[in-house]
């Protein structure tokens, strides 16, 4: 996806490759579709040595990127995550790592970040209402009792949220957005696993049922910008994920067109074929460029990074699905199949559309974001 | 302060001072062609811009240019962006600068770059394409025109049409048959064919919107001397690959000459056909907008990836079919969404600069990018096969002569 790697960076894609090769290629993914929690600690442990999970972590806190543009390297990763549809909790993890670097106090660093870098640690990130969409924290509200903060309501679609050890929730404080760590052991918290359509990631519903939380567990201070960069590191991620699903699932349709054969001759030399394929290459290639214009904005900290990374979700979620169901087509009744890894490509990759806004919400977002009056918010 | 900011500094004043801002209003409305007067003050202005140095920036001096850096280029596109800057006989001279010119330096002998170069970036000469014939556009190797040699120079006949800016244009690079029993790739060579010769007509075509921005021309006898071969006789197709990839957006992509829309803008075309009927807070409405908004910014961004890889070597020019194929998808679909967006509006309206007449010129041109330069489906063979390697089309013509293609493409698909 990104084209000038460094070379750093390039051996690190390379370690991580051979990484996903011998520990869980696509194969051995199938044998985690009906693990409770999607993979095993041991397995996110060694992930972890590799980096995967200290490059939005500061050096002091235990972490470190490749090159100095954390989120440029967490998109590699990403990208190779979505390429071998691999489960676990990446995406989310590093947003928590980002929030928690960028706001946390000493006490929060100290008792989460190496945790987390070091896959000793899971956490989530728990920001969307009941109904999955995300709403800045109002459909959750902290309540001041006292000395004690109250957090009565539900979390909805909540990445991993069963293996997690902590929770950093989205909710309301006064009317402003804040952020609060929340064990997910705490007496109140339920968390009531979802039926996924894709087979390599696990979401939950989160209850929390007048859960106790302190001073200490708020992330810095109330407002929108926290919640927001939380939301883009995520968007990003996501985006990376759904390019090296969608570049697998492309190179292999190609492979197979050449090689299928009908009428006398590859299925590939149909023009019907050919011209899909042309499409799709096009559209694959701007996703890529939309990509990563979207982690350099995240990275640079431009002004307009929010609505370059709507931009970038909505063409990518929207061109994903479309080449997702033309691969399936151009396959026919193999990839029609339970056995063929066509599907968990389709279900992966249809489930990010969905997963941190969907394309139609981001072009909303877009116009509201550009200043387009008369909108509904 | 550095070179480059000395440098933008100094062009920004330099326009301000010479040329006047572009007037948006103006931009879309069909033309008939300009008049010999205005051609002649385009031109003139063309030349107070040549020879202030802001033509052939980044060329050597030796063709004209200013041996300055593609930065320098850049900075002037970004800053004369939002100036009327002259472009004479219009699209002609977009053809003259954006598509002749790299392809001539590229192809050209050193003696003709040096003596043409110059001419192109003053103004003094505009050149055209003379490339489609009526019964070759897509399948443009298989073209009509005959050169034929008589002593040392080259007798040209045949038909050629399509040609965007003929009507103002001085010469055309006009490709030609001069081997009947080579395949069809094989024996066609590219001449430099001056317009205003008697044995020429050029004779403008009324398109689809009403302007007549492109010609047919018919040449009878022209003779041309040995000095306007360009290239090698018979290896003119690797010449036209050039040209069609530097078309297609190669040249502008790996100058840098499309800056990306400002993000935040939104599609202010489509903005104000919205604000004007009071749909900017309908949801689907905004959808449209965003999407049409997105897609440009996606567009853009394509193009700056393909450059710069174009530039550092890691594709080949060929690549440019993306850009090109990009640009029929999308802007089909824009052209639709203004209308939509317009509503009655883009059907009928009261004062020429009304933005629902704007969206109708649209919708009527929406179909350019996906026809001319190669048409979508010529760009999705090219990627399917060049890109992606799938195998290629079967085709009857193999490595006949050309003499038996023709003869054989009357009989296809007859049983006999
Ligand atoms: C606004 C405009 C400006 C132009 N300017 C110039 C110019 O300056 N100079 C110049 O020389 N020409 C110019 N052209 C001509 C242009 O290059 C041709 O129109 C174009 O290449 C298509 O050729 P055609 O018109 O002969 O259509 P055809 O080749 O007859 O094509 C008709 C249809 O058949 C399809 N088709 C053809 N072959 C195949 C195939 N192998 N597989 C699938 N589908 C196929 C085409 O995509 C098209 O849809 C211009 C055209 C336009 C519209």
């Amino acid at each position: 996806m990104q084209l000038d790697l460094t070379d750093d960076q390039e051996l690190f894609r390379e370690t991580t490759v051979r990484f996903i090769e011998s520990e869980l290629p696509v194969s051995r993914t199938r044998l985690l579709h009906d693990h409770e929690l999607g993979y095993e600690r041991a397995w996110l442990r060694k992930s972890a040595e590799l980096g995967w999970l200290a490059m939005l972590v500061p050096e002091a806190d235990g972490g470190g990127s490749i090159s100095g543009a954390p989120v440029l390297d967490a998109a590699i990763v990403s990208e190779l995550l979505g390429r071998y549809v691999q489960p676990g909790p990446f995406i989310a993890m590093n947003v928590v790592a980002s929030a928690l670097a960028a706001r946390g106090s000493d006490k929060q660093r100290a008792e989460l970040l190496g945790g987390i870098a070091a896959g000793e640690t899971v956490a989530t990130w728990a920001f969307a209402d009941a109904a999955g969409n995300w709403d800045a924290g109002a459909g959750l509200q902290l309540q001041r009792l006292g000395s004690e903060l109250v957090l009565t309501g539900r979390r909805g679609f909540v990445a991993d949220a069963a293996s997690a050890d902590w929770l950093l929730v989205v909710a309301t404080l006064d009317g402003s957005p804040i952020q609060v760590l929340v064990r997910a052991d705490a007496p109140g918290v339920r968390v009531a696993p979802l039926t996924c359509l894709d087979l390599s990631r696990r979401v939950a519903n989160v209850d929390l049922d007048r859960v106790v939380i302190t001073d200490d567990d708020v992330v810095g201070a109330p407002g929108i910008d926290p919640v927001e960069s939380a939301l883009l590191h995520a968007v990003v991620l996501n985006c990376a994920d759904t390019i090296g699903a969608s570049q697998a699932l492309f190179e292999t349709t190609v492979a197979y067109a050449k090689d299928r054969v009908a009428f006398g001759r590859p299925i590939g030399s149909f023009q019907a074929l050919k011209h899909v394929m042309a499409d799709q290459a096009l559209f694959l290639e701007t996703a890529e460029a939309g990509a990563v214009a979207a982690a350099e904005a995240l990275q640079r900290g431009d002004d307009d990074a929010a609505l370059v990374v709507s931009m970038a979700a909505a063409y990518i979620g929207d061109v994903a699905n479309d080449l997702a169901q033309e691969c399936l087509q151009i396959h026919g009744g193999i990839g029609f199949t339970w056995e063929h890894d066509l599907h968990l490509y389709l279900r992966r990759i249809r489930f990010n559309s969905a997963a941190y806004g969907d394309p139609t919400w981001h072009r909303e977002r877009v116009c509201t974001l550009a200043g387009l009056g008369g909108g509904a918010t | 302060m550095s070179d480059l900011d000395a440098y933008r500094t100094q062009a920004r004043a330099w326009l301000a001072a010479n040329l006047t801002p572009k007037d948006p209003s103006k931009v879309l409305r069909a033309a008939h062609g300009a008049s010999p007067e205005q051609l002649a003050a385009d031109r003139a202005l063309q030349k107070v811009v040549y020879e202030a140095g802001y033509l052939g920036i980044a060329l050597p001096a030796e063709y004209g240019g200013q041996g300055l850096t593609k930065q320098h280029q850049r900075i002037w596109n970004e800053e004369s962006a939002r100036y009327a800057v002259p472009a004479p006989g219009g699209i002609a001279s977009h053809v003259t600068l954006g598509i002749v010119m790299p392809t001539i330096l590229a192809h050209a002998s050193e003696q003709q770059k040096r003596a043409w170069v110059p001419k192109m970036l003053s103004g003094d000469e505009l050149w055209v394409q003379l490339l489609s014939e009526p019964g070759a556009g897509s399948d443009l190797a298989g073209l009509l025109t005959r050169a034929t040699l008589d002593g040392e120079s080259w007798v040209l006949n045949g038909t050629k049409v399509w040609s965007s800016g003929a009507m103002s244009a001085d010469f055309g690079v006009c490709l030609a048959r001069t081997d009947w029993d080579a395949p069809k790739h094989k024996g066609l060579t590219w001449f430099k064919v001056p317009l205003a010769d008697d044995r020429v007509t050029v004779r403008p075509i009324r398109e689809i919107n009403g302007s007549a921005e492109f010609c047919e021309e018919f040449l009878d006898d022209v003779v041309v001397g040995p000095e306007m071969v360009i290239g090698e006789v018979n290896e003119g197709w690797a010449i036209t690959n050039t040209m069609l990839a530097v078309e297609r957006g190669a040249g502008a992509a790996q100058s840098g000459a499309t800056p990306a829309p400002s993000d935040r803008r939104l599609a202010p075309d489509l903005v104000a056909l919205a604000e004007r009927r009071g749909t900017s807070g309908d949801p689907a409405v905004r959808q449209l907008i965003a999407r049409a908004h997105i897609n440009d910014f996606m567009q853009a961004q394509l193009t700056r990836r393909l450059g710069e890889a174009m530039v550092a070597g890691s594709v080949q020019p060929v690549v440019a079919s993306f850009i090109k194929l990009g640009l029929g998808i999308v802007q089909p679909q824009r052209a639709a969404a203004a209308m939509e967006i317009a509503g009655r509006g883009g059907v009928a309206w009261a004062l020429d600069d009304d933005p629902g007449s704007t969206a109708s010129v649209n919708f009527l041109n929406g179909r350019i990018m996906s026809i001319a330069g190669g048409s979508n489906q010529i760009q999705r063979n090219i990627v399917s096969e060049r890109i992606l390697g799938l195998p290629r089309e079967p085709s009857p013509d193999g490595d006949k002569p050309f003499r038996d293609v023709l003869r054989d493409a009357r009989s296809w698909g007859k049983k006999t």
